[in-house]
Order: C-alpha cells, then structure tokens, then sequence
C-alpha cells in the first residue's frame, strides 16, 4: 500500500472558547482515494477538515500531508496546493467568473495565456461554456453553476488534494443529484485524493471509497461503505445507517 | 499603517491653508453685531487708504472670548473693544471707577500682561442699559431700574446670551439692585427687538448706541446706583503690529473722540434696521469725517428685493463664499478620510480596543459644533484653520466607524475562501475585504460629507468665511433676504454634495457588490 497523502494523528482540537471539537483523531487517505466524512451537525466534521490546509491548527497531535508534518509547510504555499470548495461556494462577488477560476494560478505567477488556456478547459471540464460564463459574476449564476465554477477554482492550479465542505448542501435535490453525478465522473478521471464532508447518506455512498462516521469529535469507524453498512462499529453507526442505500455488490 | 506620511499630509494640508495674521498683511477683527462691525470696517478703510498696508478682514467673530483668544494669539491685529468688557470679561474684575480710571486700568494691564495697547477712545460709550417700551413706562411711571424691581416678579425679560450670564449683567444686576424677572428667556440680540415690539418681553438690555431704541419707541432706564460699568469704544491692537506698523496708530487715532453716541446710533440703525450693507456705512462714515475721499462702494443692498434678485446682484460675493464653504468642508473631510480610514484599518485588527475606542470618538459628535470651533481658537488661532480642524474631528467618527463595521462584517465566508485558496492576509485585505466593504466606508463618507457641509456653516462665527457668513450678517439686521441669501445656497450645497459623494459611491463600487 501506498504512503498516505493525508493523515491525522491522535488530532485534538480546543478552541478557545473551551469547545473540544475533535479528540484523539487518528485518520489515513490514500492517494486517489475519495474519504467522506458524515455525522450529526457539530461533530467536527468542518474542523477536521480545515485542519489539512491550517485554516486551523491542532491543540494536540498531528496533521501530516504527504508524510510532512503540516506545522513545518507554509501555510500560505500549501493552501495553494490544495483545492478547497465550501457550501455557499465563496465566489468572489466582486470578480467574475475567470478572475475567479484564474485566482490560485494567478497568485502563483502564471502567465495571462497560460491562465486563460487553464481556465477555458477547466470552464468546458465542469460543463460551462466560456464564451458564456466567463464574464459573468456570481449573482448572474445560479446555484448549481456557482459550485461548479468552486469546483473549476479548486482544481485550477491542479492540486492533488481537494477538501471539500457539503458542495452540493445549499442545492436543490435534482440540481445536486446532476452535480454528483458529474462529480463522480470527474472524480474518476481526475485521480485526485479527496476529503469531502456530507450530511447526504446517498451522496456519501455513491461518492465515497471510504466513509467515516464523526461523533462529538471522534470518529466511531472508518471503512467502505459496504463494511460500514454490514459490520457497524457500534449501535450509533448501524442506527445511522440505517436508512442508507443498498451498496452494490 | 504608514504613519509618518499620513502626519505629513495633515501637516502639508494644514500649512496650505490661507495663513493668518502673516507679516504682509494687517487682519482686522469684530464681534459680530453691527456696531462692532462698522467699527472694524471703518479701521479697515482707514488703514486701506491712508497706509500701504494691505487689510484682511475678520468681521463677525463670535464674542468677546474668541475676538481676546484671537488678537493674543496673533490671528487678528486689532479690533473694536470696550474698555467696560476688558475689566469686567477679560480681566475679570468688578468696576470701580469712572471712564478715565477704567481706561487707565485697563491700558497698564493689557500692555504689562499680553502687550495688547488700547488706544485713544473713539468718542462714545455702549454701555448695557435695560430697556422697556414706552408704553410700559408711562403706564407704571418707570424711570430707573428701581422702579422696575418691584414690578419685575411679573415680567418677562429677553436678554442677550452673554448679558444672562455675563457678572456685569443680571447676575451682577440682581446683586445690586435685588432684581428678579418672573421669568428669562435668552434670545438673539436681534430678535429682542422685535419680540419687545410685539410685547412678548416686556424688559430687555440695550446698548446705549442701539439705532433701535428708537425705531422700536423704547425707554432706557437710569442706572441710579451706577452698576454698569463705563464701556468706553477703542481700539486695542497688539503692541507687535504697532511696533512693526506704528502708523497704523496714527491712523487709528484719527478717530479719537471723533464718533458720538448719537452719531454712532445712526449708524447702526441704518445697518440694523434699513439693511445698509456695513461697507458702505463705514465709507459714509469716514467721508463725514474727512478722513477718506469719496468713493462707491460696490455692495449690494437687499433692501426691497425679492431673494433671486438679492441672489443675482451679489453673486460675486455668494460665489466666494461658496467656494470658501467647499474649501472648508472639502479640507475638513479630506482629513477626516485620511486618519478615519487607516484607523479603522489597524482597528479591524484589533478588535478588542476597538470598541471602546470607536465609542470613544463618538463622543466628539455630542459635543456643540459652536463650542467646538470656540475651544480651537486658543489653538489655532481664527479663520479657516480652527474650521477645518473641527470640521476634521466631526468627520472622523462616521468614517471610522463604517471602515471598521464595514471591515469586519465582510462577507465571512467570501473572506474564508480566499483564504483557504492562499492568498496572504495582506492580498485578503486588499484584494477582497476592501472592495467588499467599500460601499459601507463610502456611505460612511458620504454621511461626514454631509456633516462637514451643514457645520462649515457656524465657521462664520470664528472668521473663516463661508456660507455662515450671510446668515450670521443677515440674523443681526432681522433681514431674511440676507439669511436665505446663505442659507438656500448652503442647503443647496449639501444636496449636492451628497448627491456628488453618491455618485462616486455607485462609481466606486465594484461590480457584483452590495446589490
Ligand atoms: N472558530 C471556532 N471557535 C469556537 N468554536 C468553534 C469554532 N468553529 C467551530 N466551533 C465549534 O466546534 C464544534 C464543531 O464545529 P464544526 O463546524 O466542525 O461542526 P460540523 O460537524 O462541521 O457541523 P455542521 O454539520 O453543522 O457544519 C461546534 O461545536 C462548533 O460550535
Ligand atoms: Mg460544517
């Protein structure tokens, strides 16, 4: 097996407030793997998450990317090379659509054509026509385009990690239905290793290679869907799960 | 923050505005109502045309406290004075003598303590006197304030702002007689008149020179036990100019003794009553007494015209003094703008003295914007730097306040993202939370733009010109064509200037932001 690309080590997190959001995390991601991470609001879920690009930084344990402890990276640098997608997208208002998808290439100095060449693939890759989209600005999309457009944004400067925080949350049920879809599509032929948090069941299954189930700050298990579903660590888990889909065999 | 430019700036914008009290010229300064006005006209004229000097004019200002703090700190070289309020206010010491030892008392203490020289007196007395019409007067046979003290206790009495408070008003006045009025109320030295006239006061102070004592068939009653003090008119004008220009008190001196009270009354009710402009008063004046030649004065009477007409005939003057308005309320916010913003910048950062500090500089908004102006005299002299220092201060507190709420309350999670993609906390601030909170910052301007505007009105009262000037000059002589005249402009004006800072809102504003 291959080193992870992600890993937590007996992670806490307290943050001033005297709020223990995480204790004693221990988590791997493997290259290319997708791992969900689903579990009742507040559990921590967003905080694990920002912990592998220092949005915040832990009160105990480890985070390592890529073998490297992430206190010894950059932060700055190291966000660049990690995609970050949230619910509400955080399109800059204020820029339109290219300025955005340009943003991380840009502050990493690339060239205009370059940038240009970049953002017109990326446009096309998440299904938006740039003749169209490019000049536009975020209150001209809607919804389930402005993700899109995060998502083209995150991948800009082709990070091998992308964190993503309930993506498709905010949409409309068919909207999110088609916006999976086409992410697992993407997913498999981008090879990216992901992290991505879900309140959706059904999206955690279809998407997930692995699944983790997050209760107040832990994690009870980590595994596929199919063992998650047949071998629930716990009453908790199986409880969850419960009303998850039929994994196929 | 770069600190040591932004001081170079206010410091730059300070030196450049119109100097005070400089070498070259003489700056002649007045109380602001009639008499003292025509007073310090008519040095004006004198010195303009018997001297090479050449004369600014810093008419109008607001008392006696302002006209002192002005002459010792050098923003004026001399103005009108009576000998009674340079012992009684300034020095505050209760009279005594007669006209001669109060005069002489007054010269060795202004010379010895601040080099400050009264000359020869003019010639007549103003002092404060009460006033009943003469209907109430013969009714009650009254003559002397002893008569009035045992029917006070049923009158109304409308007195100046400074008589009511000052020790040689009625306080003093109360003292000294037992004196007490059923009820005060302080108003305009103007508006008195007309509220005598309409008996809805039945007591007021005068001075002695009033031209409407006799338009308004008033009767002065004897001081019986001589409380007022002698109030003798001179000029007092500081020894240094008279050291440099010691012809300025040869000229001044043409007038020793050459102005009667009757004389003076005349002169000031056509100000006050026929809205004669003091210009050509002062001219009139000084060609009765020889002293200057002929010559046509080229202001303008509002006498018997409709506003507009008013408005047309004297737009020179209206046009200058508009853009003495706009330099005053434009300086005062340009500052205001460039302090308030980086303060709300480095406070952003520093949430937890944030807040008090912000509540802190608001308090400067409660403070009366008069007062305000007042208390930058000692500082800053008169004229237009005191104004903008003031204006500058009002200005301050509703752009930071806006930088900062602006600031912190941009878009959280537009901050967030820009974040998680890498950009520096410096290219976060420039690149997004500023264009974010642009348009609050703006409405933050756009409100102190306003502010500055309607205030740079009372900068008339410390002699910094502007639109407050016909207002103040038009309140004296009761003339409303004269007050509009200021008045509709200055309202004007911050339509405008609202309308102007709106527009580079909308224009400021990036797209996509604030919809
Ligand atoms: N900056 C912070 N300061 C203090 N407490 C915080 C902070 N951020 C999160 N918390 C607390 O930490 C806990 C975990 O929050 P987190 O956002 O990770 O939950 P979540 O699982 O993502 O929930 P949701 O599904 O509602 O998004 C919560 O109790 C939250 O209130
Ligand atoms: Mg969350």
């Amino acid at each position: 097996m291959q080193p992870p690309v992600l890993s937590a080590m007996r992670l806490g997190k307290r943050f001033p407030t005297g709020v223990q959001a995480l204790v004693d995390v221990d988590l791997d991601v493997a290259p290319g793997e997708t791992l969900v991470l689903i579990g009742e609001s507040g559990c921590g879920k967003s905080t694990l998450l920002r912990m592998f690009n220092r949005l915040e930084e832990p009160s105990a344990g480890e985070v390592q990317i890529r073998g490297q402890r992430a206190t010894d990276l950059d932060p700055i640098e190291l966000r660049r090379q990690t995609g970050y997608v949230l619910q509400e997208g955080g399109l800059l208002p204020h820029w339109n659509v290219a300025r955005n998808v340009e943003l991380v290439p840009e502050l990493l100095g690339w060239s205009a054509t370059r940038r240009q060449q970049r953002r017109d693939t990326l446009l096309e890759l998440v299904g938006l026509d740039p003749a169209l989209y490019a000049s536009r600005y975020a209150h001209e999309l809607s919804g389930g385009q402005r993700q899109r457009v995060a998502f083209a944004r995150a991948i800009a400067a082709d990070p091998d990690v992308i964190l993503l925080d309930e993506p498709f949350g905010a949409l409309d049920a068919l909207t999110r239905v088609e916006l999976q879809e086409e992410f697992a599509r993407l997913k498999a032929r981008l090879q990216k290793t992901m992290l991505l948090v879900t309140h959706d069941l059904a999206e955690a299954f279809r998407l997930g290679d692995r699944i983790a189930v997050m209760r107040q700050g832990r994690i009870l298990q980590c595994a596929p869907p199919r063992t998650l579903q047949r071998q629930p660590a716990d009453a908790y888990v199986g409880e969850l799960l419960a009303h998850a889909p039929e994994v196929p065999e | 923050m770069r600190c040591p430019r932004t001081l170079t700036l206010l410091v730059a914008l300070l030196a450049l505005t119109p100097a005070t009290g400089n070498a070259e010229s003489i700056v002649v300064g007045s109380k602001n109502f009639a008499e003292s006005r025509i007073l310090g006209e008519m040095f004006a004229r004198l010195i303009e045309s018997r001297t090479d000097l050449t004369v600014e004019r810093k008419l109008g200002l607001a008392g006696t406290q302002v006209c002192f703090e002005a002459l010792r700190s050098g923003g004026i070289d001399l103005y009108p004075e009576y000998t009674g309020t340079g012992l009684v206010t300034i020095l505050q010491e209760s009279p005594r003598g007669d006209a001669a030892w109060t005069l002489d008392r007054v010269r060795r203490e202004f010379l010895s303590r601040w080099d400050l020289w009264w000359l020869a007196p003019l010639g007549f007395e103003n002092a404060y006197e009460l006033a009943v019409p003469s209907e109430v007067a013969e009714t009650h046979n009254l003559r002397s304030i002893s008569d009035l003290v045992a029917l006070a206790p049923s009158m109304t009495a409308g007195l100046g702002y400074e008589f009511a408070a000052r020790d040689d008003g009625l306080p003093g006045l109360e003292r000294a007689y037992g004196l007490r009025f059923g009820s005060v109320r302080t108003m305009q030295q103007a508006l008195k008149y007309q509220a005598a006239g309409e008996r809805v006061i039945d007591c007021l102070d005068v001075y002695t020179t009033d031209g409407r004592l006799v338009v308004h068939d008033l009767v002065v009653l004897a001081d019986d036990r001589g409380f007022f003090p002698p109030y003798e008119a001179a000029a007092l004008v500081r020894g240094a100019t008279l050291q440099r220009h010691p012809e300025i008190g040869a000229v001044i001196g043409l007038l020793t003794h050459a102005l009667s009270e009757e004389r003076m009354r005349q002169l000031n009710l056509r100000v006050e009553h026929e809205a004669e402009p003091v210009e050509r008063v002062a001219q009139d004046a000084l060609e009765a007494l020889g002293l200057v030649g002929a010559r046509a004065v080229d202001t303008v009477s509002s006498r018997h015209r409709s506003l507009w007409r008013y408005m047309w005939e004297n737009r020179r003057d209206l046009g200058a003094r508009t853009l003495e308005h706009l330099f005053l309320s434009g300086a005062g916010l340009l500052l205001g703008i460039i302090v308030a913003v980086p303060l709300g910048l480095l406070l952003e950062r520093r949430r937890r003295s944030a807040e008090p500090l912000i509540r802190v500089v608001g308090t400067s908004q409660t403070i009366p914007s008069l007062a305000l102006l007042a208390f930058m005299i000692p500082f800053f002299g008169v004229g237009a730097r005191p104004a903008i220092v003031a204006l500058w201060l009002y200005a301050i507190f509703p752009i930071l306040r806006n930088t900062y709420t602006g600031l912190r309350d941009a878009a959280p999670e537009v901050v967030q993202a820009a974040t998680a993609l890498g950009m520096t906390p410096a290219q976060v601030l420039r690149r997004v939370r500023l264009p974010l909170a642009m348009p609050v910052i703006m409405a933050g301007v756009r409100t102190a733009g306003v502010i500055t505007v309607g205030t740079a009105t009372l900068a008339a009262f410390i002699g910094a010109g502007g639109l407050g000037e016909p207002i103040v000059a038009g309140v004296q002589s009761v003339d409303t064509t004269v007050i509009l005249s200021g008045a509709v402009p200055a309202a004007l004006l911050a339509i405008a200037v609202d309308a102007l800072l709106g527009a580079i809102e909308r224009w400021l504003r990036p797209r996509g932001v604030g919809r």
